[in-house]
């Protein structure tokens, strides 16, 4: 189906709003001493959508995301989010932005509980200092408890009451990848950024994060940037996809575009990447 | 607000019940659920008022006397106040089993004909939508749960609480003729529509009445001795009519709690926050609860596991005892005070029956040595018999009369006989009204004096009098040198082993026995790692050598201990293989229930068993499984088949030990 | 109740008042290797460079006044007046403060993701250079410590076990008082650590580094923070031991009574450090008792390390410490 395009968004088939621009990536060139990872790219993520990055392995996925979030700065090119450029800024300082990730690998804090775990993602938002946490005054005490409370709903929401208490070292792999969504969601991101959410699942688990990933854009309105080299996972689940090829850009588009576009269809099927 | 009581003032139907409790006791807890980590909690008072929301709303829907609502979702309380409701309007509700896949809902949508749909959550509007087509006369689907239903087309599709929204401005309008349709309630009134979860061919819907319900809730709490004080935690399937009669009829009789758990997998921890005084559970759950702790024994320090077995080899010895009230001398008493105070007490608090008073446990037979092991912490549990059709009690164990080798003796109320061939017929006020469009049926269960026949083979243990079911009538059957054959008593035998999930017996009608086993992924996993046997799927498991010499052993010892019984003795197994595959209900090999489906096992495995009886040594195979997804699949496997020592039948043994 | 069982109750409790002592500075240890994974070598030093301070602060000493001395033919010593014990502490807690943010800017800043061998060669630069600093700072002569902490045979004690026993223990009031403030000290970090919103975030990094970089926090804030607490430990145990035994070189040499602390306790638990002080304190007080006599005695030297020498053969990981499994 055609979309309108325009600046301010569009309703999307299934009545999401798209809205403005949110993060615009200007000419993004990366090096990592004379290789390039990330080669003159731009593109644009708009409020409440899902955008995906595909592309075969080493394509500079992984690196993109990294730009995003501030675990690597580019060598040329601009970032601008909320209509404004980003200085070089460190990954801490881009969270704190409103700028969520979970990774490829899964980075928990293997010795605390899901509990704990999803708690620290509302580090940034705890607002009382030392003094008042030490003496437990109303205001720290009233504010553990709206933290408390924010985070039981996301463990509702993504169904994990049954391991609430358990430390996450102990969690098999697919529920480790959900409490690290759920770490990531905790912070109430204004983009969500996700890392292969799906690498290494089972069918069902696929199929399980692909609900998840859905609901949260739908019920958050939460904007979702997420990476994966599986095309067939991704078509159903984004509004637009950007394409890459190493380290280029080779495609631009909603899904049915992309599905039929010659240079997209080489780098996945036709053209051998040794 | 009027509704129907009998003369001497006993209110005669489920929301008729919940009015009175309201006003007599409407400040007392009647619901709890744990949700968003905290246990919320509705008081009688609060549960009448929404009920009646939910009432009025469906009256505003269109809901007529006599109707059919199905209701599909695990236990919260909003789909048992819908239940409820659904009665107050004079319709029936039929809860269905959530984890039915779509075309065993749609069979039972259809045949009940509902014209509304209760779904918990999108997983199962989903399922719904997905038999509409196929079920033309579902004409709304009610949901709980919003989450992700937010863009499905909601022409049909309506919020519960919406309904109770709905109900609530349109009072004024549609009370009087609520309380109309509640007065006309009478005992003879249809009161749900349950259906049997299909042991044998279709599900059939059984038709139980207010009698029937409200004297078996009662009789069941005069015999236990229930009060309001009680507490019961609500996690077995809404369709099965244990939940409608403890969840319900008995909670609303008596005027006790009803708590659901968190979700499906937080039971566990619910069951322990809780503490329930009045518990259900079938042997499974017991079985797993045991197999879990003996695990978490043998990774235990010296210490703990010396405490351990010490004291519970002395609960065994006198727990049971203490707890019929048997006479026990002093100082075995101050022992089991002290294991108490070590071992039982904190064992029974972590597996949360510290405050239980009355456990029960039915389905099927449980293992002697599980029973034991809970009466001898103090645990009263019990063994209950009975069938749907006999709203759920036929036998059960009064207080200081339990046996695990028996059921109990009858139900007050209810009349038991045994016919020539060994069948158990039963009549009482329990007894249903009949299948649901299904007259040929109806007759041929039960006949014109009321007796129904309940397939079960079994007979009056001599000078106790306690009732003792063998096994199913037809699955009893006879090896070809004429010895009895009880395929489920050896089943169970083999089932107590931690390391076995599921065993399957045959040999009727052949020369002797063989078996299907199917190992337990958590007890033989555990047993792998310590054992440094590494694995990488479940059929890997299943078919390693070790596991295949440990699975031998315990067919052994079972074949040594049948050997002790000169009438089952020809029963002992000659020959056995482990499956590669879990016997599952989505693959129709078990029944939702989990019993397992003799029948299509024998037919799906044609091939094993055939190779079992031909002396291979190993046998190829290909096994079609389905997802959790509904699609299918094929695994193929090579499995060892092992011979197992058989014993001579030692009849003198026993009498010279 | 025989003389024996009195004398060895009386070894006891002086061994648990030393053991205190260690755990001080185990802790010290602790905080710093779960946070950041590095074994700061320096955490001794750390100590004796803080009594060092304190000392020169109370007494109005004026810092490199020998490299001024000598470069300039003046005669400073002092700047003449006497700075209150509570506020030479507070001057002191922050001169580790700073010296907290130094450490992060000039050593561990540049030092980011090496190997963990790499960061303890610097943590024993860092701990030669802090003790010649020190040294150069205040002077290398052994000073008395006193913030005002009673000494001497505790009377309270005498009496009392006198009157129950018949025999009156000798305590010395000093270890009583680094009792209380230990325990106070474990009990505020334990809260701290579990409840506080730096607390949360501390665990967070001692977990995993970019994780918690991902949620929001920031590594070097984190790293100072650390570095201040295990500054104030030092601090606290400095003034512990500096007021029973002088302020010296010595003093920094107590990092090695800590390490069969820490191999008893494991390197990662707070109550590991604490319980496996007191198990060396009291354990080389009692051995030194019954079994020293027997072998000549001193055996106070060695004891701790054989002990902890058995535990590295049969628990290595320490009693709290995090089990080590190596999945096959």
């Amino acid at each position: 189906m055609a979309q309108a395009y325009s600046t301010e968004g569009w309703i999307t088939a299934d009545g999401r709003k798209i809205g403005p621009v949110l993060m615009e990536m200007k000419n993004i060139t990366l090096r990592f001493g004379g290789v390039k990872a990330i080669t003159d790219i731009s593109f644009d993520i708009r409020e409440g959508e899902i955008r995906a990055i595909i592309g075969p392995n080493g394509a500079g996925k992984s690196s993109m995301l990294n730009v995003i979030s501030g675990f690597y700065v580019p060598q040329e090119g601009e970032v601008w989010f909320r209509g404004a450029k980003r200085p070089p800024m460190k990954p801490y300082e881009v969270a704190r932005q409103g700028i969520a990730r979970t990774f490829q690998n899964i980075a928990l804090f293997e010795g605390m509980s899901v509990l704990d775990n999803i708690m620290t993602g509302r580090l940034t938002m705890m607002e009382t200092n030392l003094a008042q946490q030490a003496l437990w005054w109303g205001k720290a005490a009233r504010e553990e408890e709206e933290h408390r409370a924010a985070v039981e709903r996301i463990i509702d929401f993504l169904e994990i009451q049954h391991i609430r208490k358990t430390p996450v070292g102990r969690l098999p792999y697919g529920l480790k990848k959900r409490v690290e969504l759920a770490r990531a969601l905790a912070a109430e991101p204004k983009l969500l950024l996700l890392d292969e959410p799906m690498a290494g699942m089972n069918v069902e688990e696929k199929e399980d994060m692909c609900r998840f990933i859905l609901d949260v854009n739908d019920e958050f309105g939460t904007t979702i940037a997420l990476i994966e080299h599986d095309m067939g996972v991704v078509m159903d689940l984004s509004d637009r996809v950007v394409v890459m090829d190493y380290g280029k850009k080779i495609g631009d588009g909603p899904p049915d575009d992309i599905r039929s576009n010659k240079a997209v269809i080489d780098a996945y099927l036709g053209v051998s990447h040794e | 607000m009027a509704a129907a009581v009998t003369p001497s003032g006993d209110p005669q139907s489920i929301p008729a019940l919940l009015m009175r409790n309201a006003a007599t006791m409407g400040g007392r807890p009647a619901f709890r659920e744990k949700e968003f980590g905290i246990w919320q909690s509705w008081t009688w008072a609060e549960t009448a008022e929404e009920v009646r929301n939910i009432a009025r709303g469906l009256m505003v829907l269109g809901l007529n006397p006599g109707d059919h609502v199905a209701i599909i979702g695990r236990n919260r309380p909003a789909l048992y106040w819908s239940m409820i409701a659904i009665q107050m309007c004079g319709a029936v509700p039929v809860p269905l089993y959530q984890d039915a896949v779509a075309d065993e809902m749609a069979y039972v949508l259809e045949h009940s004909g509902a014209r509304f749909v209760i779904a918990a959550d999108q997983e199962q509007v989903d399922k719904v939508l997905e038999v509409q087509s196929r079920v033309p006369g579902i004409e709304q689907i009610l949901y709980h749960d919003k989450r992700g239903l937010r863009k499905y087309d909601h022409a049909a599709l309506t919020w519960l609480e919406d309904i109770a929204r709905d109900g609530s401005a349109a009072q004024q309008r549609v009370d009087a003729e609520l309380d109309a349709r509640m007065a006309v309630l009478g005992p003879d009134s249809k009161c749900v529509m349950l259906y049997t979860s299909g042991t044998t061919g279709t599900p059939k819907g059984v038709v139980l009445s207010n009698r029937n319900v409200i004297e078996t809730a009662k009789a069941g709490a005069a015999f236990e001795g229930l009060t309001p004080d009680e507490d019961v935690l609500a996690y077995l399937p809404m369709a099965w009519a244990g939940d409608y009669i403890f969840s319900i009829a008995q909670a609303h009789v008596v005027g006790f709690c009803v708590n659901c758990p968190e979700s499906t997998q937080t039971m566990m921890t619910d069951l322990r926050e809780i503490g329930p005084t009045y518990f259900f559970a079938t042997p499974r759950v017991y079985e797993g609860q045991l197999t879990s702790v003996m695990i978490r024994m043998e990774d235990a320090g010296r210490m703990k596991k010396w405490l351990f077995h010490t004291f519970m080899d002395h609960a065994r010895k006198v727990g049971g005892r203490i707890l019929d009230g048997e006479t026990v001398s002093f100082a075995d008493r101050l022992k089991y005070r002290l294991g108490d105070l070590l071992v039982y007490g904190p064992l029974k608090n972590t597996l949360g029956y510290s405050r239980i008073r009355v456990g029960y446990t039915a389905g099927e037979a449980i293992g002697p040595e599980i029973f034991e092991f809970y009466r001898a912490l103090g645990i009263n549990l019990k063994q209950l018999y009975g069938q749907t059709e006999a709203t759920v009690l036929v036998a059960g164990h009064p207080n200081g009369q339990v046996r695990p080798d028996t059921v109990g003796v009858a139900w007050p109320g209810v009349e038991l006989r045994i016919d020539d061939k060994g069948e158990v017929f039963y009549r009482s006020p329990g007894t249903f009204v009949e299948y649901y469009k299904n007259p040929e049926a109806t007759a041929a269960t039960k006949d014109a004096e009321g007796w129904v026949a309940t397939g079960d083979a079994g007979y009056f243990v001599e000078g106790l009098g306690h009732l003792r079911i063998i096994d199913r009538v037809k699955d009893v059957g006879k090896l070809s040198s004429g010895q009895m054959f009880a395929p489920k008593y050896v089943e169970n035998k083999l089932k107590f082993y931690p390391g076995i999930l599921e065993a399957v017996l045959f040999g009727n009608g052949r020369d002797y026995c063989t078996a299907f086993l199917n190992i337990d992924l958590t007890a033989v996993g555990n047993w792998a790692e310590r054992n440094n046997i590494s694995y990488t799927s479940y059929q890997e498991l299943a078919g390693h050598p070790k596991v295949l010499e440990m699975m031998q052993s315990h067919v052994e010892e079972v074949n040594a201990s049948l050997a002790d019984d000169p009438m089952l003795a020809g029963c002992q197994i000659k020959r056995f293989l482990v499956l590669h595959k879990e016997l599952d209900a989505d693959d129709g090999e078990l029944t939702r229930t989990r019993k397992v489906r003799r029948n299509i096992i024998a037919s799906k495995y044609e091939d094993l068993i055939e190779a079992l009886y031909s002396g291979a040594p190993e046998v190829s195979t290909r096994t079609e499984v389905s997802y959790e997804d509904g699609r299918k699949g094929f695994i193929s496997a090579t499995l060892t088949l092992r011979e197992a020592k058989v014993f001579p039948a030692t009849p003198s043994r026993r009498e010279a030990a | 109740m025989s003389d024996t069982i009195l004398y060895a109750m009386e070894v006891t409790l002086n061994g648990l008042m030393a053991g205190v002592l260690y755990a001080l500075v185990a802790l010290g240890f602790v905080l710093i290797f779960k946070a950041s994974g590095i074994f700061n070598y320096a955490q001794g030093v750390m100590a004796l460079f803080a009594a060092l301070t304190l000392v020169g602060i109370q007494n109005g000493q004026i810092p490199f006044s020998h490299l001024i001395n000598a470069m300039f033919g003046t005669q400073l010593h002092h700047f003449g007046w006497k700075v209150p014990a509570v506020l030479a502490i507070l001057l002191t807690a922050l001169v580790m403060v700073g010296l907290a943010i130094l450490v992060e800017r000039y050593v561990l800043k540049h030092l980011v993701n090496q190997e963990p061998i790499i960061l303890f060669m610097a943590t024993i630069g860092l701990a030669y250079f802090m003790e010649g600093f020190g040294d150069v700072m205040w002077g290398a002569d052994i000073k008395k410590l006193d913030v005002g902490i009673p000494q001497g045979m505790s009377e309270t004690v005498d009496q009392l076990t006198y009157n129950l026993f018949g025999y009156g223990f000798f305590i010395d009031t000093l270890d009583i008082v680094a009792a209380v403030v230990a325990v106070i000290l474990v009990v505020t970090l334990t809260l701290f650590s579990q409840y506080s919103k730096q607390g949360r975030a501390l665990r967070a990094v001692a977990d995993d580094h970019q994780a918690a970089l991902s949620v929001g926090i920031s590594l070097r804030f984190i790293w100072v923070l650390t570095w201040s607490i295990a500054g104030f430990v030092a601090l606290v145990a400095g003034i512990m031991w500096g007021s029973k035994s002088g302020v010296q070189f010595s003093l920094s040499l107590i990092a090695l009574k800590a390490l069969p602390v820490l191999m008893l306790g494991g390197f990662t638990s707070i109550p590991g450090a604490i319980v496996g002080g007191l198990i060396i304190g009291v354990g080389e007080k009692l051995f030194e008792f019954f079994i020293g006599p027997m072998i000549g005695g001193a055996t106070e030297n060695w004891f701790a390390y054989v002990l902890a020498l058995l535990f590295l053969v049969f628990r290595p990981q320490g009693l709290f410490g995090d089990r080590i499994i190596e999945r096959v």
